[in-house]
């Protein structure tokens, strides 16, 4: 396949496999300057990498430059089986060399390029050897001129694009680019997935979004204005790493170019490249896997001006179509990993695509299947569910567990249907006893008394002693009356009775009641307990005189 | 707790207050009733009673609530579907059975859920539950602990003052 890409990028590499070599050592550098700040690979010259004047303003971008650059010099130091290459990326440069409009950037270019042309990489170790600094430092000021000078030719207020620009302006030249940066980021997916750390990867975005944007397939221009903001600070660094963009990099293009749309919302944090990458127009790449950035680098440029409307995409890529998922922000996958491909992004809100879909972002290590995904979030509904039910039901924090959770909340909802029935039984006991002028008092005081439950107890714990302690003798009678739970062939009478006395007695204080009963708060409260208890007989009867003390509703 | 449920300028707009409302109307037409019949205290009577009032309170919460819940639809289905077939019906020990068919069958629960069996108790519990998925019947459950809370605060209130 990658020879494929070169063959038709017009470019006569004989040997593709030593060309990936090249790749995959300038990958394997990449990754480890990631990791280790360009320190673990350059054991001649750590010093090179660690340039103060190269950690201005960039740092991982940069350096990831320098090695890369560095690598493909290397070849200097050993020109062994790489010299068809090494004649191959001479044609290259060649190539980019006449590209470019201003032939001032050109000879620059070539000599840089040049230096980083020949060899083999097969030491990783000697690829960043000396001539790593050479190359940089000196083209720096000059390239900067001619980044100034190109400026006003350019018309455009970003120093670093504009070198980028010319080379660009061929279009088969862009072409080309694309095709390396489909080649190179296969190989570079998992790795230029942590290149995303860092606002150095500004410079390479600049440098790839005009590229982008010459390729027609971009029209997001304010995307490059702010890349311009932030690439004014980084002038000096801007040549050496055009040169070895357009060289390289097609990898480079691939991770910067899938980091563009970042720039687009103004370089927020480092974990939005990644989910970006990912959402990046991975799209009519039907050998792509589901969402490898791989797929995304490849539609990096239409990405740039779709990729709000993309970002949720990815997932239609896999064949997940569901209508009813719902759209979900997965922040809580942001802290499976750091440099995970997969962070969900919970900042940028993406201009909602066709509604039809909800789109819900599949996590690190979870299938992303259909079915999985439905599945995921159903069970996400069910506990959150199940969280507002822990808080309405009183004692369910201490239980955990779906099974126990479910548990408490069926002894609940019985426990409150057995009081609405004892209740109405109490009711309709009470109920023929009543007046029928009592019903304006009775609205009046169940619409004026706002008093919390506990209160409402005692009061109706007073009552009921009130009930007792007229009608002591009743007791057992009407104990047994109500501990059978339903109507049974008890005598009634004493109950009628007693309701009838108490209910005289105690009908002329009916607005002071609150007074007169709040005297036997304790003494009600067990009897009306052990009236519960014997009518029920069951440890949730008990829950059910103490519960309401508890909650509130 | 609920913006509803508490008592707001307007009595009238709260589930509460309409549910109190509902339910006093409901025990006063019972007590007419009861007054124009012969006052009857054999068991069955009162059990009748109890069940009218029983039955008044659920009708007049689930009117309160309206058709918003499913629970609250299918408890007024049940309501009236039992009226039209008469009282016959509503006699057939009521308690009991409902606490016999509650715990009776264990289904064996073949799927990974782990709260199948409970799901199946709970879909008893909650009126219209046995039509519901799990996650609608966790809804429609919290919305119905919420209303039975309300209702047993009124009818607590209101057993307090007529028992006065």
């Amino acid at each position: 396949m990658e020879n494929e890409f070169f063959q038709n990028a017009g470019m006569h590499f004989e040997s593709s496999a030593s060309l990936s070599s090249i790749w995959h050592s300038l990958s394997s550098s990449a990754m480890e300057t990631r990791g280790t700040e360009l320190n673990c690979m350059s054991d001649q010259s750590p010093d090179c990498l660690r340039n103060p004047s190269w950690e201005k303003s960039t740092d991982h971008g940069i350096h990831f430059d320098s090695a890369l650059s560095s690598i493909v010099s290397s070849p200097a130091a050993s020109n062994t089986n790489l010299s068809h290459d090494s004649f191959v990326i001479r044609e290259l440069i060649g190539k980019l060399g006449n590209i470019g409009n201003s032939g001032d950037i050109s000879p620059h270019s070539r000599p840089l390029l040049a230096s980083y042309i020949g060899g083999n990489n097969s030491a990783n170790t000697s690829c960043y050897s000396t001539p790593l600094n050479s190359p940089p430092k000196p083209n720096v000021p000059r390239m900067d001129h001619l980044i100034k000078e190109n400026l006003p030719s350019l018309g455009k207020s970003m120093p670093l694009s504009s070198s980028v620009a010319e080379f660009s302006a061929d279009p088969g030249f862009a072409e080309r680019a694309a095709k390396f940066s489909r080649f190179g980021s296969r190989s570079f997916n998992d790795r230029t997935s942590q290149f995303g750390q860092n606002n150095a990867e500004a410079l390479y975005r600049s440098n790839l979004l005009v590229e982008t944007e010459s390729l027609s397939r971009v029209s997001s221009s304010p995307s490059l204005k702010a890349v311009g903001s932030q690439m004014r600070g980084q002038e000096n660094y801007s040549s050496p790493m055009q040169d070895r963009t357009e060289l390289a990099s097609s990898q480079e293009e691939s991770t910067i170019s899938e980091q563009i749309p970042d720039v687009e919302t103004g370089l927020k944090g480092s974990n939005d490249l990644n989910p970006r990458k990912r959402k990046t127009a991975s799209k009519g790449k039907a050998k792509e896997p589901k969402s490898s950035p791989f797929a995304n680098s490849t539609k990096v440029a239409e990405a740039n001006g779709n990729s709000n409307a993309k970002r949720c995409k990815p997932n239609e890529t896999n064949g997940k179509e569901n209508g009813p998922v719902k759209a979900e922000e997965e922040a809580k996958g942001s802290s499976s990993s750091s440099g995970d491909e997969k962070q969900s992004k919970t900042n940028t809100k993406p201009p909602e695509p066709p509604k039809d879909y909800i789109h819900v972002r599949a996590r690190r290590g979870q299938a992303t299947d259909s079915h999985s995904l439905a599945e995921r979030v159903r069970r996400e509904k069910i506990s959150e569910r199940m969280k507002f039910l822990q808080d309405l039901v009183p004692g369910c924090n201490k239980v955990t567990g779906k099974a126990l959770m479910l548990d408490e909340i069926i002894n609940y909802v019985q426990s409150l249907q057995r009081q609405v029935e004892f209740l109405s039984m109490k009711l309709s006991s009470v109920n023929t006893r009543l007046d029928l002028n009592m019903d304006t008092l009775i609205s009046k005081d169940i619409f004026q008394s706002s008093n919390p439950l506990p209160h409402a107890i005692f009061r109706l714990d007073s009552r009921a002693s009130a009930f007792y302690a007229h009608q002591a003798q009743q007791d057992p009678a009407l104990h047994s009356n109500i501990s059978n739970g339903t109507a049974t062939q008890c005598s009634v009478d004493p109950l009628d009775t007693a309701l009838c006395q108490s209910l005289s007695v105690q009908l002329p204080p009916l607005n002071g009641y609150r007074e007169s009963v709040s005297q036997f708060p304790m003494f009600g409260e067990d009897d009306l307990q052990t009236i519960v208890q014997m009518g029920f007989g069951q440890n949730p009867s008990q829950e059910t005189a103490m519960q309401p003390q508890s909650f509130h509703g | 707790m609920n913006p509803r449920r508490s008592i707001s300028s307007n009595p009238a707009s709260t589930v509460k207050s309409r549910f109190t409302n509902g339910f006093l109307k409901a025990l006063l037409r019972i007590n007419r009733q009861r007054i124009t019949s012969t006052t009857a205290y054999t068991p069955r009577e009162i059990f009748r009673g109890y069940l009218r009032v029983k039955i008044a309170a659920d009708v007049s919460m689930a009117s309160a609530i309206g058709s918003r819940r499913a629970w609250s639809r299918a408890m007024l289905r049940k309501v009236r579907s039992h009226g039209r077939d008469g009282a016959q019906v509503r006699r057939m020990s009521f308690l009991a059975m409902r606490k016999r068919n509650l715990y009776g069958k264990k289904i064996k629960c073949v799927e990974e859920d782990v709260g199948c069996y409970q799901a199946n108790v709970l879909r008893k519990l909650v009126p219209g539950g046995a039509a519901m998925d799990m996650c609608c019947l966790l809804g429609e459950t919290a919305h119905y602990i919420k209303c039975l809370n309300t209702q047993v605060k009124v009818m607590r209130r209101i057993a307090e003052v007529f028992s006065t």
